[in-house]
């Protein structure tokens, strides 16, 4: 049998490194600006943020007849209504950088942001 | 199965249901998909350690199934049933290894192999293996959870067990 004093030692080194993870994955995250909402596995829309001048609302409808209401901001995105049991994809707020993505589970929908791609920014300085 | 066992194994049933749709009404405080205290698994580990396992199988899917449908999460029950599953399946190698008083190991081990299920089927079903970066949290959330939960469960069955008939 394994010693109790083994266990939590164990349980400790886990621990730590997996937060040691998470702190490193969130100081990881860098400023992005093309949003991309993906649904089922699809991207479904993709939106450069720089060029949103004044907000606006996207409603996403889900297979269940769910619906997710999208803010597109100048600079972020955001999920600001929905009708899934968690609300998961409304508590989580705006986003503005890659590496946090905006998941609704029930509706099989992720926003994620990326930095611009360098093709992306030479079609635009073209 | 006797007519005694049958109640016995409905009446955990029914309190893990319970306790699973009264914290489904909670609001999580991290908006981390998967990221909750999951305190229906102690009565998952509870009869893990005083059931046979075909027993424990049982309870544990009629709560996920019966769960889905009583907390409207119908679209995320292939989420939780891989969750589900993956933990009861490494609880159950667990449950040879520890002692009477490590039983909060086994549940923190099936808290974080339920968490890996759970992201495993999410990516799979979004089709985006970028959900990856919630895996650390997902396992300090498991961890912390699981241990919580496991020791419910310890001093559960540590006390009931002065009680003889159960
Ligand atoms: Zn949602």
């Amino acid at each position: 049998m394994v010693r109790t004093s083994t266990w939590i030692r164990l349980f400790l080194v886990l621990l730590c490194c997996f937060g040691a993870a998470a702190f490193l994955l969130a100081q990881q995250q860098t400023e992005g600006c093309i949003a991309r909402i993906e649904q089922n596995g699809r991207v479904i829309r993709t939106v450069d943020l720089r060029g949103v001048t004044a907000p606006y609302e996207l409603v996403l409808e889900a297979e269940d007849g769910g619906y997710n209401t999208v803010q597109v901001s100048p600079g972020s995105i955001a999920v600001i209504a929905a009708d899934c049991p968690d609300g998961i994809c409304v508590a989580h707020g705006a986003i503005s950088k890659s590496g946090d993505p905006i998941v609704c589970l029930p509706h099989r929908l992720i926003i994620t942001i990326e930095a611009a791609e360098k093709d992306a920014v030479d079609s635009v300085s073209q | 199965m006797t007519t005694k066992k049958l109640t016995y194994m409905a009446l955990l049933t029914a309190v893990a249901l319970i306790i699973f749709v009264i914290e489904a009404q909670i609001p999580s405080p991290i908006p981390v998909p998967g990221v909750k205290l999951g305190l229906a698994n102690i009565i998952t580990v509870f009869a893990m350690f005083r059931l046979k396992p075909k027993e424990t199988f049982l309870i544990l899917v009629c709560r996920i199934l019966l769960g889905a449908v009583f907390a409207g999460q119908m679209m995320t029950l292939l989420y939780s049933f891989c969750g589900g599953m993956c933990c009861f399946f490494l609880m159950l190698l667990m449950r040879r290894i520890v002692t009477e008083e490590q039983i909060w190991v086994c549940s923190v081990a099936g808290a974080m192999a339920h968490n890996l299920g759970q992201l495993a089927a999410a990516m799979a079903v979004v089709k985006t293996f970028g959900l990856i970066v919630y895996l650390p949290v997902l396992m300090v959330s498991g961890m912390l959870a699981g241990a919580f939960t496991g020791f419910c469960a310890q001093y559960l069955l540590k006390h009931l067990k002065k009680l003889g008939t159960y």
